[in-house]
């Protein structure tokens, strides 16, 4: 993991001290809340529903057990003892008071974490597959990447103050598990001709006008990455709108100016750039490299218990992946038990699972764009001892994948922007398909619920996703089918009229049964919607002579 | 504030700056409970609107904002209700 320097750790402990001034000088009246509004922000504090909200960066969505040890003291400590893990692979504290917040940054720069560019128009924590550094099948380790690109982003002077926010995803195999391209800028480490490098892709987001990234250089070298990045930005920071918040991101800006014309301006930008500096030497890119090495070097001889303990094995089937080293796994630790929020953990369950990673994952642990955590390096023959603790924490529920696995914003029951709750229908669903034989006959499958058309639970790539809307005071649910996140990025397509909040699941279960009755062999939702197409769907919701 | 209002009454809520509390103004301060809230007339909107800019220049308040009410004094939308009641899962 990478280890602070002092200079980093100067730097947030500066921050800390800085934004206890200006906490007091709001409390004391002598800054008013328009000209402290922006500051908190850049803190990552928001004003939500009932209190305040803390969003904590977790870079590229890896933590020490200590640091998520340290989440759990703060969640007991100043908030309601439980946090809430993001799509972006972030933790959101939902009770904090202001008084309380300089004291928990502090608090987190003691474990080299903290809320700086989790808010703002600035670039945003930088996102990661969760399986980095650990999968067979990657071009090299992307987390160097993301920390080279955290380093060069945090407090850019230039790129403090964007049209909008701005966020980048870095992943290095063919499969996508980061959502890259519904990103600002998508960066996927290719091989050509041995030397290795970076495909970029640019304008993906969600939101009221969903986008899928396009791809505008099929091979940036490594060695020009950050003039690449530096070029694209200064280019947004130019000529992105200011004039109109829901067409301030860059995705707007290529869909207006078109992408060739983006692309030659990014490309002269780059020329200006290029071989000055911020040319990335090699020796600089191998000290980054060196801070993640893997903490276990060979592949070792250790087998997977075998026992006749269903639920074991049904855990093992679904949440447990083959490590790139022979005799490890990979745990995905569900944070959907059924009656849990979708990525919620409570202080317990964070402490417990810190112990675990001490003891079993040399110490790490990593957070998913999907809402779950992942113990990276376990030893084969530890996994039923494992399973057993996980379970006892409810973190073992068997759905990586399934239909209960859902992602889902906040919704209404806290965000002030929402339009409707998304917590609650997340829980319906699960409870309606709890039974694991359903889950395991529906296969994979991924629903995505937002409460507003921010799009903050992804309903735009959920094969089934669930939009939440205010229509004339009540409650409403839009749906798309067909939308995907993964490396074959699809926008779902609406299906017909919303739902209200009690027809909704019924809705969801007409959706599967056409799906099941169109299945062939072992397709998966996705696939069955690729073929049929959204007629047998919107057929068997709407037509009322349908039975 | 009072921008998109309807209806005939209203209370006038707000957060505490120190917590971030949900508040509401009981006709002196400012009260958790909202059993204490005051109703508000729509004729009276303006002139609480100017009490809650001088309780928010007095940095005791942020975000101030009239939550509508039903004919029988019960809080109107959802959204209100959450704020009143908490979290609904």
């Amino acid at each position: 993991m990478y280890q602070y320097s002092d200079k980093d750790k100067q730097i947030v402990k500066n921050r800390t001290r800085e934004f206890l001034s200006q906490v007091k000088r709001r409390i004391d009246g002598n800054l008013t809340e328009e000209e402290f509004k922006p500051l908190r922000l850049m803190n990552g504090l928001y004003l939500q529903l009932h209190a305040y909200m803390l969003r904590v960066a977790i870079p590229y969505g890896e933590l020490s057990h200590i640091q998520l040890n340290k989440l759990a003291e703060i969640s007991e400590k100043y908030d309601k003892g439980y946090g809430h893990f993001t799509t972006r692979q972030n933790i959101q504290f939902n009770w904090p008071k202001l008084e309380d917040v300089p004291k928990i940054l502090n608090e987190l720069a003691d474990v080299e974490m903290h809320a700086i560019q989790t808010s703002g128009n600035c670039i945003r924590n930088i996102s990661c597959d969760h399986l980095a550094g650990i999968n067979n099948e990657e071009v090299e380790d992307p987390r160097p990447w993301c920390e080279i690109i955290r380093k060069w982003s945090t407090f850019h002077p230039e790129f403090s103050y964007l049209p909008r926010k701005f966020k980048i995803a870095v992943i290095a195999s063919e499969k996508d598990r980061a959502a890259m391209k519904v990103h600002d800028i998508g960066l996927k480490l290719i091989k050509k001709r041995n030397e290795t490098g970076f495909e970029v892709y640019v304008g993906g987001g969600q939101g009221r006008s969903p986008f899928i990234a396009k791809k505008i250089n099929n091979f940036v070298k490594k060695r020009d990455l950050l003039n690449y990045l530096e070029a694209i930005l200064s280019i947004y920071n130019e000529m992105g709108r200011r004039d109109n918040i829901y067409k301030a991101r860059i995705k707007i800006l290529i869909n207006e100016l078109g992408e060739e014309k983006l692309k030659s301006l990014i490309e002269s930008k780059f020329k200006k750039f290029a071989d000055k500096n911020l040319l990335l030497e090699e020796d600089e890119i191998k000290k980054i490299k060196n801070y993640f090495k893997l903490p276990i070097n060979n592949p070792i001889k250790s087998s997977i218990p075998v026992k006749k303990n269903k639920e074991y094995n049904i855990w093992l089937n679904q949440n447990v992946i083959k490590h790139k080293l022979a005799g490890y796994s990979i745990i995905m630790v569900s944070l959907k038990h059924y009656n849990q929020p979708p990525g919620d953990a409570t202080a317990e369950q964070m402490k417990k699972l810190s112990i675990i990673a001490k003891q079993y994952s040399h110490g790490e642990i990593r957070v998913t764009h999907e809402q779950n955590l992942v113990l990276p390096h376990i030893k084969n023959s530890d996994l039923f001892s494992v399973w057993n603790k996980l379970s006892a924490l409810k973190l073992a529920t068997p759905n990586i994948g399934l239909i209960t696995d859902t992602i889902c914003c906040p919704g209404m029951d806290y965000c002030a922007l929402a339009t409707a709750r998304s917590i609650p229908i997340s829980q319906k669903i699960s409870q309606h398909f709890k039974d694991q034989s359903i889950q395991d006959k529906i296969g994979n499958i991924k629903i995505k619920i937002s409460g507003c058309i921010n799009a903050c639970g992804h309903h735009h790539v959920g094969n089934i996703g669930i939009l939440g809307l205010d229509r004339n005071g009540e409650e409403s649910y839009q749906i798309s089918l067909g939308g995907s996140a993964d490396e074959k990025t699809s926008i779902g397509k609406i299906v017909g009229p919303s739902f209200s909040e009690k027809e909704l699941i019924k809705a969801i279960q007409t959706i599967i049964e056409t799906f099941e009755k169109n299945k062939k062999n072992n397709e998966d939702f996705l696939s069955v919607f690729n073929r049929v197409g959204i007629d047998p769907f919107k057929k068997d919701l709407y037509d009322k002579s349908n039975p | 504030m009072a921008k998109k209002l309807k209806g005939d009454s209203f209370f006038l809520s707000a957060n505490d700056l120190k917590t971030g509390s949900v508040v509401y103004y009981n006709g002196d301060d400012w009260s958790e409970k909202v059993d204490k809230a005051k109703k508000i007339n729509r004729s009276e909107i303006e002139e609480y609107e100017n009490i809650a800019k001088k309780f928010e220049d007095e940095c005791i308040i942020i975000s101030p904002l009239f939550v509508e009410l039903n004919d029988d004094g019960t809080i109107k939308k959802l959204r209100d209700i959450i704020r009143k009641n908490g979290t609904t899962f």
